[in-house]
């Protein structure tokens, strides 16, 4: 397999991954309202607990590495544990950040979360081998198709787009359905969909929950196929291309999401490796982190909601029932 | 074990000094303009890198912590006047604001990245030999540190409850457009808060690598959660109770650390803003749902 094809089957594994990841996120942000600006830690939680059940016992042969747990486990149960350990961190806490409050003030606590996971698991070695990571993360397939992922990069590139049209495809079902609109009502207005009957709590809860399974998937996913994850992979600002993806597409819109994916973590992200290399090793990395918060600030100044905003939902009409013309997009 | 414990204390009181600086200009801030200001961690890295600056071209370095509190100022008032004013211009909500502080903070830190080659520099400026009282080691600097956020903390309170403009700040803080028709030209109260919680900020920065010896681009950054943490547990816009709750934070934070924790301090010093969240809500976040911009 030549260079080119592989990078290119790398990109779009990459991008599968993304799409898990915009997903999640835009079912939390765009549909329930929820900021989570915590999410790239749901993603590493995820990653980490696959590369623990992949990497198998503790002490052995990957005896330079520590880690807390350690098992080898099969497939489909690495990514079933990925995706519980996303679910029950978001659990954990959303239990607290998730509290009737302020919004701002909600998604400063979920960046609190964020920066201090990053300190405590670069700090607390025996846990996930501190801020040097673990390496040598395997592939559920080893023993029928080689040993790493990155050996067979088509197969994984199927696998990861099956597992990602599946996930997707229920988001986007999920999103359509009853429990979807009502997540949509709690995020227009919390109050009127309170006195309809909807519990917020718990259906805040319930979507937090349910995009950090997606998210822990996503994490899995991603570990198995680069092999290797440490604190450098989910500094606070990763979570910033996913949201800066979601507003470029479109925030509550899966189709714009979708671009948004394809323009800013990849094709925007990956421009630079093609443009000649300037300064010193590594300064490339940090002017594109400054370009992506200047992308995201650009965003919200010209285009609040997006390329392609939001769709109304409209009810389907009523025989002999007149209703009123929608009024026209926009506003909240 | 009780010698550990008094020794972890007096640290505590140490970093609950730097805290305290940093916390009372997030609340003076926070309070008047309501904008949850997430570049404020980015604006302390900028205060930190300015008094390294300075220590390298020669300067004194009770200088350099005037020239980084000159800097979080000048940078503070850049931000809230040239960026946060064009966002306010187009009607942007409190929430997006925090959005928007957000980018700001990214486009600071990584800019810093790029500039300072991604490098950790030593700080080492205004070291002494600690003196021993007891179980605790106490350097000079660390006892000035502590008095200067007490007079910091004296100067403030004052400024605001004795002096007209303290009375138009606060009375802006409550109902802006009610000050405004009072004749409080609102704007400049907002300009001068700028400036005070900026120099603030700056200053914190240099007083926290002073105490860290070393900065680089996340200096700001990893503080930050204990500096909202102890603004937010204060209730927002009391001074004292941001010192207060400083105290906590850095008592809890150093114990923990001082017992073995050093990997969890700063989670047990979220901890505390947690349990509070959890038990009693509305103490912290009561009543403040309505708020409006102020720029």
């Amino acid at each position: 397999m030549g260079a080119w094809a592989f990078y290119i089957t790398t990109l779009l594994v990459y991008f599968a991954v993304d799409v898990l990841s915009a997903f999640s996120l835009n079912l939390q942000f765009g549909y329930a309202g929820v900021v989570n600006f915590g999410f790239i830690v749901f993603q590493a939680a995820g990653a980490y607990a696959a590369a623990v059940v992949v990497l198998g016992p503790s002490g052995g042969v990957a005896s330079f590495q520590q880690y807390v747990f350690g098992a080898r486990l099969p497939f489909p149960l690495d990514l079933l544990v990925a995706a519980a350990a996303g679910a029950l961190l978001s659990f954990v806490v959303g239990l607290f950040a998730l509290r009737r409050m302020r919004r701002d003030y909600q998604a400063a606590v979920l960046l609190i979360v964020s920066l201090i996971a990053l300190q405590v698991v670069s700090a607390d070695v025996p846990l996930f081998n501190g801020s040097n990571g673990l390496t040598g993360v395997t592939w559920p397939f080893g023993e029928f198709f080689g040993a790493t992922a990155t050996g067979q990069p088509w197969l994984y590139l199927i696998y990861s787009l099956v597992i990602c049209a599946v996930v997707c495809g229920g988001v986007w079902w999920l999103s359509r359905s009853p429990w979807g609109r009502s997540l949509r009502a709690m995020r227009d207005h919390e109050d009127a969909a309170s006195a309809m009957g909807l519990n917020i709590t718990s259906l805040r809860l319930q979507v937090f929950v349910l995009g950090g399974a997606v998210a822990g998937l996503s994490g899995g996913l991603l570990v198995e196929y680069i092999g290797a994850w440490s604190p450098g992979a989910w500094g606070y600002a990763e979570t910033f291309v996913i949201f800066t993806a979601i507003f470029v597409g479109g925030v509550g819109n899966y189709r714009g999401v979708m671009i948004g994916t394809l323009l800013v973590p990849i094709i925007f992200l990956e421009i630079p490796r093609f443009l000649p290399a300037i300064g010193y090793p590594g300064l490339t990395d940090s002017l594109e982190w400054v370009v992506v918060g200047l992308a995201w600030m650009l965003c919200l100044l010209f285009r609040p909601r997006g390329i392609l905003p939001e769709r109304r939902l409209r009810a389907p009409r009523a025989e002999g029932v007149a209703l009123d013309p929608a009024p026209a997009e926009g506003g909240a | 074990m009780l010698a550990q414990l008094i020794s972890s204390a007096a640290d505590g009181v140490v970093v609950a000094a730097i805290l305290a600086v940093a916390a009372m200009g997030f609340t003076l801030q926070f309070s008047l303009t309501n904008v949850l200001n997430l570049s404020f961690g980015a604006v302390m890295t900028i205060g930190g890198f300015t008094a390294y600056l300075a220590n390298l071209a020669g300067l004194n370095a009770w200088l350099g912590l005037v020239l980084g509190a000159v800097a979080g100022a000048v940078a503070t008032v850049l931000l809230g006047r040239g960026v946060l004013r064009l966002y306010a211009r187009r009607h942007t909500q409190l929430f997006e604001m925090m959005m928007v502080t957000l980018g700001m903070s990214l486009v600071i830190d990584y800019g810093i990245q790029a500039i300072s080659q991604n490098a950790i520099y030593g700080y080492t400026v205004l070291q002494a030999a600690p003196i021993r009282l007891g179980p605790i080691d106490v350097t000079p600097i660390q006892v000035a540190i502590i008095g200067m956020a007490v007079v910091l903390l004296v100067a403030v309170e004052a400024g605001l409850h004795l002096t007209k403009l303290g009375k138009a700040l606060r009375a802006t803080a409550v109902e802006p457009s009610l000050a405004r028709s009072c004749g409080i030209q609102t704007g400049r109260v907002v300009l001068i808060t700028w400036v005070v919680s900026g120099a603030l900020c700056g200053l914190a920065g240099v007083v926290y690598i002073i105490s860290t010896q070393s900065v680089d681009y996340t200096t700001g950054e990893l503080f930050l959660p204990l500096v909202i943490a102890a603004a937010i547990l204060g209730g927002v816009g009391s001074l004292r109770g941001a010192v207060a709750a400083s105290l906590v934070m850095g008592l809890v934070t150093e114990i923990v650390a001082g017992f073995g924790g050093a990997a969890y301090s700063t989670v047990a010093g979220f901890a505390i803003l947690v349990v509070v969240l959890l038990l009693r809500p509305g103490a912290v976040f009561g009543g403040a749902e309505d708020r409006q911009l102020v720029l």
